[in-house]
């Protein structure tokens, strides 16, 4: 069944067949090992000179040797450190704005027009400007992080707040819910599947940027060491630093996933 | 007698039983029975009120000229085909939309926002599906300073008295429509309203649980002493429960006319007098 379907029949996660099938089973481990074969024959067949097309255990050595040395660790932690500091930002502050936008009319006739338009432009065309502006250092790094999770996470969170039943407003006025309340058990938990889902989207729209700039502008971190060993010609050095990435975000977006099902124990099956 | 006072419960629905052996028994007290349920003074007046919605860029009339005085404890029956207004009259005595024309006057004071001595249970049971039973129930007690315990005791003894002991904390999607229902009904009394509007509460219930629930909303209101306005398409539903069945006609929406139930109570639906009283209040429908 497609996603499509299954949304449209309303099949949700918390589902237990929907979480079985969630479940990573053996068979879904055949197409990657399918991958690495097909990757390491193409490289023994040397249809690509030898140097640009590495081998999957020239690129694991490679990577065993950058464990080895404490290289690996420095700019994964540096990589890390940036994600976590700029989603926490841009998505606590996205979630927020977006909140307010769709409960308060001045909010939203204020800013609507304007975050409907910046959140158009893609972050990655905000690189150079976002380098001139603060400079080529930490602050460049987080702030492209903090503006992939805030207009994800902000759009998200508009649009279910805007969406949730005017039944429910209804509810909270017949029994004068104070604010705080309105907040934590009716707006909430209203909207928390679909900002849930934001967050994945955000999650892996923050770390692709990271990792862009840090192979245009950094010291360190795993973009940079993907950008070094591209300068040294190392590309299995390069080759760790893609197969990492996709690692990571696969690996974050599982943590996500699972977070869901846990968090929404109400959900009819 | 220590062990006649044994619980207010207990003695409640022996007295019930008492009365109801006796109506069967004796006609006199059924006569005793009316006098002590006579209703008071006028609690609810709705005045010339009109309501009128924007469509598409059109006025359109909802409501025309809704005149109605409902006396304290008094029970009324509103029945009207769909559309022609019923939930609009109750969200506007309940305080939910207050843009309206003439005046509703609650206990001297016209209606100017929602009450917590005014319940609602509303058409569709609106229980928030992220909260247990219980939850939902108790979520009602946020703006009053009923402290925690008393909260907690009220909300199970409420529970207790809807018969759903054992589903405290079961989620909304893991009960039936009738349970959700009566979870919806526990919510509106458990801040102990004076007045009760109750929109078509039982409309998506079965035949036998709607029974069901009407005698026990009929308890309730003996109880209680509610003044309680019932909005229903169930025109047997209007007479087996209503002091008055107020009849509404659509286009725009107003009062065709007001049939009263002077039936004694249980009402007996096979009887032939109730027979009669329904019949001619479906004839408004033919
Ligand atoms: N918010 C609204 N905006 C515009 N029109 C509305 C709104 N709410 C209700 N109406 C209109 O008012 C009329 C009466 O609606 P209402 O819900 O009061 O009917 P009802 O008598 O309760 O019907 P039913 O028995 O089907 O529940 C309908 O024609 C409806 O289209
Ligand atoms: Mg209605």
């Amino acid at each position: 069944m497609s996603i499509g379907i299954r949304v449209a029949l309303g099949i949700n996660q918390a589902d237990p067949v929907f979480r079985r099938r969630n479940q990573l089973r053996l068979v879904a481990f055949l197409s990657p090992l399918a991958f690495i074969l097909l990757w390491w024959w193409v490289s023994r067949m040397e249809i690509f000179p030898t140097q640009l097309l590495v081998s999957p255990d020239a690129v694991l050595l490679a990577f065993l040797e950058l464990l080895d040395s404490g290289e690996l660790w420095e700019h994964l932690s540096v990589s890390l450190s940036r994600l976590g500091t700029g989603f926490l930002i841009g998505a606590s502050s996205g979630l927020l704005f977006g909140i307010l936008m769709a409960l308060s009319r001045t909010i939203e006739d204020l800013f609507a027009p304007l975050f409907q338009a910046l959140r158009q432009v893609p972050s990655i065309a905000l690189i150079p400007i976002f380098i001139l502006l603060f400079g080529i250092e930490e602050v460049f790094k987080v702030a492209i992080v903090v503006k992939a999770a805030f207009f994800t996470v902000a759009l998200a969170s508009y649009e279910s707040t805007k969406g949730i039943p005017r039944h429910y407003f209804e509810v909270a006025q017949a029994y004068q819910l104070p604010a705080r309340k309105l907040y934590t058990s009716v707006v909430i938990p209203a909207i928390l599947l679909p900002v849930l889902t934001g967050f994945r989207i955000a999650f892996a729209r923050s770390w692709t940027i990271l990792v862009a700039a840090e192979l245009l502008a950094a010291d360190s971190g795993l973009g940079h060491m993907m950008q070094m060993g591209r300068e040294m010609f190392r590309i299995d050095v390069v080759m760790v630093g893609v197969v990492l990435t996709g690692l990571i975000g696969f690996g974050i977006d599982r943590i996500f996933k699972w977070g869901e099902a846990r968090l929404i124990p109400w959900r009819k099956a | 007698m220590p062990q006649a006072l044994v619980g207010k419960e207990i003695s409640m629905s022996a007295l019930n039983t008492v009365l109801s052996f006796a109506r069967q028994q004796a006609p006199q007290y059924q006569l005793q029975d009316r006098v002590q349920r006579q209703p008071g003074p006028v609690d609810l007046a709705i005045q010339r009120v009109g309501k009128t919605f924007q469509l598409a860029g059109e006025n359109l009339n909802v409501l025309s000229d809704i005149n109605l005085d409902i006396r304290s404890g008094e029970f009324i029956s509103i029945v009207g085909a769909s559309g022609c207004g019923k939930s609009t009259l109750l969200k506007l005595v309940a305080g939910l939309d207050t843009q309206y024309e003439g005046d509703i006057v609650y206990q001297g004071k016209r209606i100017e926002g929602t009450d917590l001595g005014r319940g609602i249970v509303f058409q569709e049971h609106r229980l928030f599906p992220w909260l247990t039973v219980e939850a939902n129930i108790e979520l009602a007690f946020s703006a009053t300073n009923v402290s925690k315990p008393e909260r907690r005791k009220r909300v199970q003894a409420q529970i207790d008295l809807v018969g759903l002991s054992g589903f405290e904390k079961a989620y909304p999607h893991q009960i039936s429509g009738g349970m959700s229902q009566r979870v919806a009904i526990a919510r509106a009394l458990i801040l102990r309203p004076q007045l009760l509007l109750l929109d078509e509460p039982f409309a998506a219930l079965d035949a036998l649980t709607r029974l069901k629930l009407q005698q026990e909303l009929q308890r309730l209101w003996e109880h209680q002493g509610l003044t309680t306005i019932l909005v229903t398409h169930d025109v047997e539903e209007a007479v087996f429960l209503g002091d008055q069945v107020v009849v509404m006609q659509s286009h725009p929406g107003r009062i065709k006319r007001i049939v009263p139930v002077s039936l004694p109570r249980p009402r007996i639906r096979t009887a032939p007098a109730f027979h009669a009283i329904r019949d001619d209040v479906l004839t408004d429908f033919v």
